[in-house]
């Protein structure tokens, strides 16, 4: 055990390890939890790079009806490898490695996470599968989209098989951070903070946390099933020998919903956080926000069947799976509108993080409510499988998931690297996205109803003029990313200084310098109350030394 | 600092005249999707088309309205509670944390709303999926799908028609759908219906022919380098005399063509040299999908068979004949259409006469 926080006699020992000194040990094989969150972050930015100039190809070929810029078996390809990486080297590490390892302990008042060394191992796990991935081209990349139905996956070429392996080793990596994160947040809290004084931000990741481990489990067996079958003729999804293709189609969905939430739910958090801060007013009713996010997840679990309605489930099945499916529209609508409440009567300071908060929840509403049309079975029947889903899943994930990382970027990008980012610029980002992200996925929607079905290389000419809007709407919303990332590495140089607390916010990874020192706390803060009361004096005990000389603690002993 | 708190008045300035505004726009809008077909898009060409519309509608209509307060207040909110230069650089905002009353509103109303759409959406879901299955199957079509194109079987009509998908206007359809290759699907945007064809397994879509005309076929599950060109057929539909028209000519033409389908001969099979063990085999290959080795109320989704021809609680098998070996054989033979789904005749299951013979001998030892 490296950073062990044990419970001594209801308090947590002031026990820590030396700071390792070389710089393999301290930024590479790093066993520091917010060495490790940054590693996530700039990894999975890396790989959004990657797949987002695979989503300006997509674009690119769909300027024309009848495509020209790839050839059609290389679109495949490219969508496949985009939707795949989107999700599982960008979305969910990066929710759940990069802001749930950075952010998540130092509000906790621990440390470090539970298992460190596990945490590392998690970590070197992603990068080697987002190669094994994008290597995936070299051998012939898996077409048939993320969610590879066989039997058609059973035809894709090597690469195919590669996917299996990269997918089956990133989940692991999802599996071991949800394990420790759920163990960290259960026994590694700060004296006084009961389960009800946590930020939104880690209910957020405890919600998420068995989503990662369990449901991440179903997919593993899945992919070992496909590639079991490919490699060595196993038959579990192959008709002819006896297989069932709908078999499959449980199993990953089986993951992929609860999926869903896994990229959801901490930017659910992250705007929990954020818009009490900026508002300077208590987020409007915690417990209801807390609750809902474990409301939804575990609801999660039981509508997986709700993405199989045209694939031949037995007719009455459809029933539970469409009205549990509905069932979640409560939860949801539950925290949009304790968020847009929380806006009511503040003192509201547009930052960029603000904009991006703001943004999301108008934006994640409007990819809520395109839900119902899709969980309904009747307009499913008509809706699933055309570009209305792509619509839906890209205000879910984008206008959802992508802004939550952004406004969870500019917010804590001062505590990561204690500079400011530059606001005029995160302002271009945000409008130039926004215009951008409407201008791509707002006419998918009609498009879908009128028949575009989705992951087509060509398409009717009749859908041509919007398809030519969003892709020059995509540019622009590249074009805004693009401006992030050269706000960022200005910012890294020049951005002002931002001391411990430059938003004012009163969490407990704000107490501390930016950035923290190794060991977090020079003590273990004791913990009286909720974060968000902010006319009242902060709920902290033992902080006194984080902002002077005092001492830093000593290291006991090695193990 | 608790002076430098705000204090709103009321709900703040504008507040009510602001949601005036907002609750007038969403009146606006539910009355547009309320007086608007969505024919005026994408025409019905069958009944339950226009019963799905009414859904969409619904939908549309709420669906947009609760948008419209959500960005009304979003934006509304940001503007008029902005903090101020004139603000000193602390100022704070309202400190209220929660407000049960209003919490309980917005968990009550949107479970209202929840359990309002889950009722329009079982009223149109159940007589397309559930009803349906009851009432007289009319035409009975089967389309296949292939990399990546359609074909069709028509009762009647020799093997497989090609080209475009013939009905007659104002008919009851029964469409099965499967697939000799990937999954492919068969949605007809005009018919706002869809099923996938999946290999191995026959989709059931059914529906009455409401008007004449020409619609695309589509297909929207991905199934190889062609997929996006997998559009290029037509559901005709048009009156019976030149649907006649049509049928007749591919049953002339089918009917000396070399490539036709193997027929299932009308002759009963001879069932006297059946293997039990051969059958064993085969019923793992062919028949557990459905079929468990189980009592009959064990379904997955045929009925169980464990003692089909010795159970005296089940002295009928589903087609309604009693459990004797012909009949066993009769319904592996021609298929059955039953309460549970379809179960697949003798050449979609490629099952030879000799199969069959084992098939039931096999059967007949389980007690």
């Amino acid at each position: 055990m490296a950073v062990a926080a044990t419970h001594v006699g209801g308090g947590i020992a002031d026990h820590v390890h030396p700071e390792p000194q070389g710089f393999i040990r301290r930024y590479v094989f790093s066993i520091d939890h917010k060495i490790i969150g940054i590693q996530y972050l700039i990894t999975g930015f890396i790989f959004l790079v990657l797949a987002g100039l695979l989503a300006e190809v997509i674009r690119t070929q769909l300027m024309n009806a009848n495509g020209g810029f790839v050839s059609n078996n290389t679109y495949n390809e490219v969508y496949s490898v985009h939707g795949s990486a989107m999700v599982w080297l960008v979305v969910i590490p990066l929710m759940t490695g990069a802001f749930g390892n950075f952010v998540m302990p130092l509000q906790l008042g621990a440390r470090d996470v539970a298992f460190p060394w596990l945490n590392m191992i998690s970590f070197w796990m992603f990068p080697v599968a987002g190669l094994m991935l994008f290597s995936s081209f070299l051998m012939g990349a898996p077409v048939a989209g993320w969610t590879e139905y066989p039997p058609m996956s059973l035809q894709g070429e090597a690469g195919t098989s590669m996917w299996c392996a990269a997918i089956f080793l990133v989940g692991i990596s999802s599996t071991l951070t949800g394990m420790n994160f759920m163990v960290t947040i259960l026994k590694m809290r700060a004296p006084g903070m009961t389960l009800t004084r946590m930020p939104l931000f880690v209910w957020a990741q405890l919600a998420t946390a068995p989503l990662s481990m369990v449901a991440t489990t179903a997919l593993a067996g899945a992919l070992a099933a496909l590639f079991m079958e490919r490699q060595f003729g196993v038959p579990f999804f192959d008709p002819t020998k006896g297989g069932s293709p709908l078999l499959w189609q449980h199993m990953f969905w089986f993951y992929s919903h609860p999926a869903v939430y896994i990229m959801i739910l901490p930017a659910f958090g992250m705007i929990s956080e954020i818009l009490p801060t900026f508002a300077r007013k208590p987020i409007f009713g915690y417990k209801m926000i807390a609750f809902s996010s474990v409301t939804i997840a575990l609801a999660g679990f039981m509508v997986w069947a709700h993405h199989m309605f045209t694939s031949g489930l037995a007719p009455f099945m459809q029933l539970p799976f469409m009205l549990l499916t509905f069932v979640i529209a409560v939860p949801t609508g539950v925290k949009i509108f304790s968020w847009i409440t929380t806006l009511w009567g503040g003192k509201i300071h547009f930052t960029s993080a603000m904009l991006f908060a703001i943004g999301f929840v108008v934006l994640f509403a409007l990819g809520g409510i395109t839900g119902i049309f899709l969980a309904s079975v009747p307009t499913d029947l008509h809706l699933h499988g055309t570009y209305f889903v792509v619509a839906h899943f890209h205000y879910v994930l984008v206008g959802g998931s992508l802004m939550g990382i952004f406004a969870g970027f500019y917010y804590w990008f001062p505590k990561m690297s204690g500079r400011m980012m530059n606001e005029t610029l995160g302002k271009w980002h945000f409008w130039l996205f926004v215009a951008g992200f409407n201008g791509t996925f707002l006419p998918m929607h009609w498009l879908g109803f009128e028949g575009m079905p989705r992951r087509v290389a060509v398409y009717d000419p009749q859908f041509q003029f919007w398809n030519r809007v969003e892709s020059v709407s995509s540019y622009v919303m590249t074009f805004a990313i693009l401006l992030f990332f050269v706000n960022i590495l200005v910012s890294l140089r020049r951005g002002k200084k931002a001391g411990p607390n430059p938003w004012k916010a009163r969490t407990l990874e704000w107490q501390i310098p930016s950035p923290p020192h190794y060991y977090n706390f020079k003590h273990v803060p004791t913990v009286y109350g909720l974060p968000y009361d902010f006319s009242e004096p902060l709920p902290y005990r033992g902080l006194e030394d984080e902002l002077t000389d005092a001492p830093a603690p000593v290291p006991a002993g090695a193990h | 600092m608790v002076e430098k708190e705000s204090s709103v008045k009321g709900l703040g300035p504008g507040f009510w005249p602001f949601t005036g505004l907002l609750t007038l726009l969403a009146i606006a809008n539910i009355y547009f999707w309320a007086v608007t077909p969505l024919s005026r898009w994408m025409p019905t060409a069958v009944t339950v088309a226009t019963q799905i519309d009414e859904l969409f509608r619904v939908f549309l209509a709420v669906g947009i309205a609760l948008f419209i307060y959500i960005l009304g207040y979003a934006i509304f909110f940001s503007i008029v509670f902005r903090a101020r230069k004139d603000d000193p650089p602390d100022a704070l905002g309202v400190q209220i944390h929660d407000n049960h009353k209003l919490e309980l509103w917005w968990t009550v109303l949107p479970t209202i709303a929840v359990i309002l759409i889950s009722w329009a959406s079982v009223r149109v879901w159940f007589p397309i999926q559930i009803a349906s299955a009851s009432t007289p199957a009319g035409l009975v079509v089967e389309s296949i799908g292939h990399q990546w194109f359609y074909t069709f079987r028509y009762p009647g009509i020799n093997g497989e028609v090609t080209g475009n998908m013939h009905l007659p206007v104002g008919e009851p359809v029964t469409l099965n759908v499967s697939s000799e290759d990937v999954i492919h699907s068969f949605w007809v945007p005009a018919m706002r219906l869809k099923q996938d064809m999946v290999p191995g397994l026959i989709n059931v879509m059914r529906f009455t022919t409401d008007r004449v005309g020409r619609y695309r076929i589509i297909c929207t599950e991905f199934c190889g380098v062609e997929h996006g060109v997998m559009n290029k057929q037509y559901l005709v539909i048009e009156p019976k005399a030149q649907f006649d028209a049509w049928y007749h000519g591919w049953q002339v033409k089918n009917a000396t063509a070399s490539n036709a389908l193997p027929q299932i001969s009308s002759a009963p099979i001879d069932l006297s040299d059946g293997s039990a063990a051969a059958g064993q085999v085969l019923f793992s290959q062919k028949c557990s999908a459905c079929h468990a080795i189980a009592p009959f109320s064990k379904r997955i989704v045929g009925p169980g068979l464990k003692g089909v021809l010795h159970d005296p609680a089940h002295p009928n098998l589903l087609s309604g004949k009693p459990a004797t070996p012909a009949n066993v054989a009769e319904i592996l033979q021609h298929g059955l259409q039953g309460s549970y789904g379809q179960m697949p005749t003798q050449v979609q299951n490629a099952l030879t006469d000799k199969d069959i013979a084992n098939l039931v001998a096999y059967l007949n030892t389980l007690k």
